[in-house]
């Protein structure tokens, strides 16, 4: 099989030297730290401390160190793809590719490949870390890889998202400052619109009281909704101290319970498999776009 | 090989190219002459299906740039005039991406670059890094990536542009090695006398139009008529010059050792008449003629008109 030349060059010269193992060391290193820190912090490493081991502190351990990967996800992702294309650009080696036999879409979906690849090699790397909590329980490895789906599909996404606007904006800071605005949008736009509409609704007579149906016909886009599916009953007494995760943490319960109660079709719908197939239509879309602003013939300059 | 009809590119209301119609036959070397601004490169764009233009037709080997870009391409090798390197590649690794980007099998890709490297002399730098290369071997490096698919019409924008005299030489002895393979190049200069050398024919766009198009001989004698004479005389030579000095129309006088050159301004009818006035008058003429222009003589004419910034 032949590799898409894109990707090919591209992961040599990122990966060549000692940069990208230096970046996986310090990754998984701050990983393990996060680890030890919250143990730490729950006086379990302490041999004068807590006797008895509380199993709810592994699932809360993989809870945090799944929603830290998730928000490096949005993070990361973002800042090798905006400047996928706007670099080549900036390069002056844009056009070189452009006039080769290569058809656009294999060029805009090397790039994207290219940033997947990198995430792969992030979330592998860090997967020891997060077999830690295999040691305690309640974690199955049914739910790890489902994660992991839901990792390639959001950063399927995001990495989209990132190559679309370095296609349309010609420097570098303005394409990635654009992506994370329309990400920020995206993620965290329907719980805004949703939180309107829901204290709206409740002003009415008769109160109101949103099913799962209607969180999921409203959020489905945010991939944080999407996320829910692998926070497990997040414990308030462990994320007492983080307000933001805490209010996460309780929506995310809120979804769970109104998913348990759901019935017929939106019974199956869970929140990761609706935001994966919102982010794979949306990527295809981005896709599409990002080669029709790329293609010579429709370029105004 | 390439037909250009009707070609027009507008930029929010500047036309940056008019109507333009232009013919390369098979084989030719056809240098593309003209003042900054005046179109150039965005016709050879436009050619090379990098930009879309307003209206008008552009067909490579018979294909419509715009409806088979694909297969245009497998046909064509360009190589701008500012280009970028990815500096953290090898020479050799250069070569392999472009030529993945190009379609090449794997299997023969060495052999390839081996033998393109040793085209442009860089054989010697194939193992080292593309940041670490002067200019014109990044230069020349670039007109090696742009043959990787062996294509029978290549667009050299200002090729020898930033380059030392060692490495224009060096520009200018390759390219005719490719005159010599029959490649089919379309290629624009400031660097006129070699663009002279080189060419088989020459097209000058002036304000987006191409003004003269044709061999560069017949170009130059229609476009640099420089509208002076040298006229050599055995005698009477402080005569000669009072007796032009007196006739209408004439500008400019010099003479030096016998030698007279005088701005005629005119045509043929003109000389005519200076010729027998100077006769009737008793001068020993032993040679009279029109001086030739040349294509420098022919850019400078155009580039008088001060047009703005490139294209």
């Amino acid at each position: 099989m032949k590799i898409n030349p894109v990707i090919e060059k591209d992961l040599k010269t990122k990966l060549r030297g000692w940069r990208s193992t230096i970046l996986i060391c310090c990754y998984v290193l701050l990983l393990i730290g996060i680890l030890v820190l919250y143990f730490a912090g729950n006086n379990m490493l302490n041999p004068y401390g807590v006797r008895s081991f509380n199993p709810r502190m592994a699932v809360d351990a993989y809870n945090l160190l799944i929603t830290f990967q998730f928000a490096l996800l949005f993070l990361a992702v973002p800042a090798i793809t905006a400047t996928s294309i706007s670099s080549e650009r900036e390069r002056q080696t844009l056009d070189l590719m452009l006039v080769t036999r290569t058809p656009v879409v294999k060029i805009v979906l090397g790039k994207i490949m290219v940033s997947l690849a990198h995430t792969m090699l992030l979330l592998i790397a860090s997967m020891p870390v997060i077999g830690v909590v295999f040691f305690f329980g309640g974690i199955g490895f049914l739910d790890i890889a489902k994660l992991l789906v839901f990792y390639i599909f959001t950063a399927f996404f995001v990495a989209s998202c990132g190559v679309f606007f370095s296609t349309v904006f010609k420097r570098n800071i303005v394409s990635i400052i654009m992506t994370y605005i329309f990400l920020g949008l995206v993620t965290f736009g329907p719980f805004i619109g949703f939180l309107i509409y829901t204290l709206m609704q409740q002003r009415m007579p008769g109160g109101f009281s949103p099913v799962y149906s209607q969180f999921a016909t409203m959020l489905f886009p945010s991939s944080v909704f999407g996320f829910t599916t692998f926070y497990f009953g997040g414990s308030n007494m462990a994320y007492g101290y983080y307000g933001g995760i805490n209010i996460f943490s309780s929506a995310a319960q809120e979804i769970e319970r109104q998913l348990a109660l759901a019935t017929g079709f939106w019974k199956y719908m869970q929140p990761w498999l609706l935001n994966g197939v919102f982010n794979i239509l949306a990527s295809i879309l981005l896709i599409f776009l990002s080669t029709l602003v790329l293609n010579p013939v429709h370029r105004k300059r | 090989m390439v037909c250009v009809e009707n070609l027009t590119k507008r930029y929010k209301g500047t036309l940056a190219v008019d109507k333009l119609n232009m013919e390369i036959p098979e084989g030719e070397i056809y240098g593309f002459v003209g003042a900054n601004g005046a179109g150039k490169t965005t016709t050879m764009r436009i050619i090379a299906g990098l930009l879309a233009p307003t209206s008008g037709k552009v067909y490579v080997d018979g294909m419509d740039v715009s409806k088979e870009p694909l297969e245009v391409k497998k046909h064509l090798g360009y190589m701008p005039d500012f280009f970028g390197v990815y500096d953290d590649l090898k020479v050799t690794e250069y070569m392999h991406f472009y030529a993945g980007l190009q379609g090449i099998p794997h299997g023969k890709c060495k052999s390839l670059i081996d033998s393109l490297l040793e085209l442009v002399r860089l054989a010697n730098k194939k193992d080292a890094y593309v940041d670490t290369l002067s200019r014109g071997m990044k230069q020349r490096l670039c007109l090696a990536r742009s043959l990787i698919h062996d294509p029978k019409f290549l667009i050299l924008d200002e090729p020898a542009s930033g380059l030392d005299p060692r490495a224009r030489v060096e520009m200018k002895e390759i390219l005719r090695e490719l005159k010599s393979l029959g490649k089919t190049v379309l290629i624009s200069s400031h660097i006129l006398p070699e663009l002279s050398e080189l060419c088989t024919s020459i097209g000058i766009i002036d304000a987006g139009k191409l003004v003269a198009s044709g061999s560069v001989h017949e170009v130059v004698k229609k476009l640099a008529h420089s509208g002076k004479l040298r006229i050599k005389v055995i005698e009477k030579e402080e005569d000669a010059v009072k007796i032009l000095m007196e006739m209408p129309g004439i500008g400019s006088i010099s003479s030096v050792s016998g030698v007279i050159e005088v701005d005629a301004g005119g045509g043929e009818e003109e000389y005519a008449k200076i010729l027998k006035t100077l006769v009737s008058e008793g001068i020993s003429i032993i040679s009279f003629q029109p001086v030739e222009g040349s294509l420098e003589s022919v850019f400078m004419h155009l580039t008088e008109r001060g047009n703005g910034n490139e294209n």
